[in-house]
């Protein structure tokens, strides 16, 4: 297996496996069975810090356009609206995290899944050192948006 | 002797929400209890216009007031200071359920801004309803608050020995006010809600429509005209100090909140929008502030000053006129930016670093 990559936030080591894909919207991407299996980045969750409240907005069978709403997350440092990271349709939503969304911060890369889906293509992922890559140019904006948050 | 007295008013919430409305009632009740309060119930305080009978019975109440309410206590203090009612800003202990980590970043800065002028001696300590959800946390400070404001009393009364004439703290010559002939009014039973003399409750609870201005917060605001530059609606002016001033409040556009995004100071807030930077969240507060991070997951990430620019130009377009995107009225504090000192907010990625995961 590849070697994980790993992305310096400031002090933080945020570890990147390399066995899957990832998204410009902070989230991995699994495929296994045909479907594909979407998680938050460790880069996502150290941003958040511990999730409180997890809400979705769409249900299995939903056709979802690339970047539809389909909920919000609201942790102890943050709250976002969450988004498709691909086009296609929603197959699972993790019912776990309903009752306990901790697993997100415990294990987000494993029992802190999201969502699943299927897609026609997933030609908007993209690979490990991309998605490294991707972090490293957004980071000064990154930093400068938390900012101005502030 | 002197008896201290203390004015509690209590904003309600937009809506009819009734989680809200349940709370204000019980916060009511249970302050009716308490000797020595007048309890007085207005609408949302950020909706109330110049000639609501609500904002009227505001500016009458001499003294220390704790003003409850649905909004930020920083954006609830400046918003009466706006309106004329002014007043020390009361620190209070009511602090939402620990959020164990961090508790004191919130060290108050020296502050740099240019302050509010002909502030008079009293204290209003502003509370923010959403921090519980129970009546009892209110009520204790709210005693602890009448406390502080006697031995305060006390202490000046002091000072100013031999002593003086009693006041009773009313200004009688204010005769624009409607408290000059309302004094002694029956209906002005003190304890009970909406007990304010000369005030009916019917009155007082009006319900207004809503409003959507820019609230500046003068600790903060350094009178450097950015956003004079910025907002092309003819909101912002300068009053005869040559201090800048939400001239046209009823200008601004709704839900637009472009020109707090390109003041340096975080000075401009808009109390009712969704982002509690931008509502007026204390400042420095790291562990009570959530940021926001749709634009982080949207995958579509913006700066603060190109969101002013398309929200701006949004305005511009649906009033029919031409969208100017970053041509005019741009903060030229661009290129200097990173000589600034790290103040409070510089360090959010810092705090995150220093906490344990
Ligand atoms: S941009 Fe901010 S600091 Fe400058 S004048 Fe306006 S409110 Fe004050
Ligand atoms: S929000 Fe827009 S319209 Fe309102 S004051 Fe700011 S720039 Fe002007």
């Amino acid at each position: 297996m590849n070697k994980p990559l790993t992305f310096m936030m400031g002090k933080f080591a945020a570890v990147l496996p390399a066995d899957r894909r990832y998204c410009r919207n902070h989230m991995w991407c699994l495929q296994s069975d045909g479907v594909l299996r979407f998680g938050f980045t460790t880069y996502a969750v150290r941003l958040m810090q511990d999730v409180y409240f997890l809400d979705w907005e769409v249900n299995p069978g939903d056709a979802l356009a690339l970047n539809h709403k389909v909920g919000h997350i609201e942790t102890s440092k943050a709250m976002s609206d969450l988004f498709a990271p691909i086009a296609g349709t929603l197959v699972r939503l993790n019912a776990e995290l309903l009752n306990d969304p901790s697993a997100i911060n415990v294990d987000n890369h494993g029992q802190g899944w999201l969502f699943e889906m299927t897609a026609v293509s997933d030609a908007e992922t993209l690979s490990v050192q991309e998605y490294h890559d991707f972090l490293a140019a957004g980071w000064e904006k990154t930093q400068n948006m938390l900012k101005g948050h502030m | 002797m002197s008896r201290h007295r203390i004015t509690v008013v209590l904003s309600q919430a937009q809506g009819k929400h009734p989680a809200k409305r349940a709370l204000e009632e019980s916060i009511v009740a249970a302050l009716l209890m308490e000797p020595g309060l007048e309890v007085s119930v207005i609408p949302h305080l950020y909706d109330l216009g110049p000639d609501h009978t609500g904002r009227r019975f505001l500016g009458s109440v001499r003294g220390d007031m704790v003003l409850l309410s649905w909004l930020f206590p920083r954006a609830a203090f400046w918003v009466l200071d706006r309106d004329g009612i002014k007043g020390q800003w009361g620190e209070t202990q009511l602090k939402p359920p620990a959020d164990d980590d961090e508790e004191e970043t919130g060290e108050p800065q020296p502050a740099k801004g240019i302050g509010s002028l002909d502030v008079p001696d009293r204290t209003i300590y502003c509370l923010d309803l959403r921090d519980f959800n129970q009546h009892q946390p209110y009520v204790d400070e709210i005693r602890r608050v009448a406390e502080e404001g006697k031995v305060r009393a006390e202490a000046k009364q002091r000072e100013r020995a031999p002593a003086p004439i009693v006041q009773l703290g009313l200004n009688l010559r204010n005769g624009d006010t409607p408290v000059a002939d309302a004094l002694g009014s029956p209906n002005g039973a003190p304890g009970s809600p909406n007990g304010a003399p000369g005030f009916t409750a019917d009155q007082l609870l009006q319900a207004p429509g809503r409003r959507w201005y820019p609230v500046i917060d003068y600790s903060r605001c350094t009178n450097c005209m950015e956003c004079i530059d910025f907002c092309l609606f003819g909101v912002y002016g300068v009053d005869e100090h040559e201090r800048l001033n939400v001239e046209n409040q009823d200008n601004c556009k709704k839900g637009c909140p472009a020109c707090s995004r390109v003041c340096p100071e975080q000075a401009i807030m808009f109390p009712d929008y969704k982002t509690p930077a931008i509502a007026g969240a204390p400042i420095g507060a790291i562990g009570n502030l959530k940021i926001d991070l749709t634009k982080l997951f949207g995958g579509a990430e913006k700066d603060a000053l190109s969101q002013a620019v398309e929200e701006r130009d949004r305005e511009l377009v649906a009033d029919g006129r031409q969208a100017v995107g970053t041509a005019v009225g741009l903060p030229k504090r661009q290129e200097h930016k990173q000589e600034k000192p790290k103040d409070d907010l510089d360090n959010l990625i810092d705090a995150l670093d220093a906490l344990e995961l």
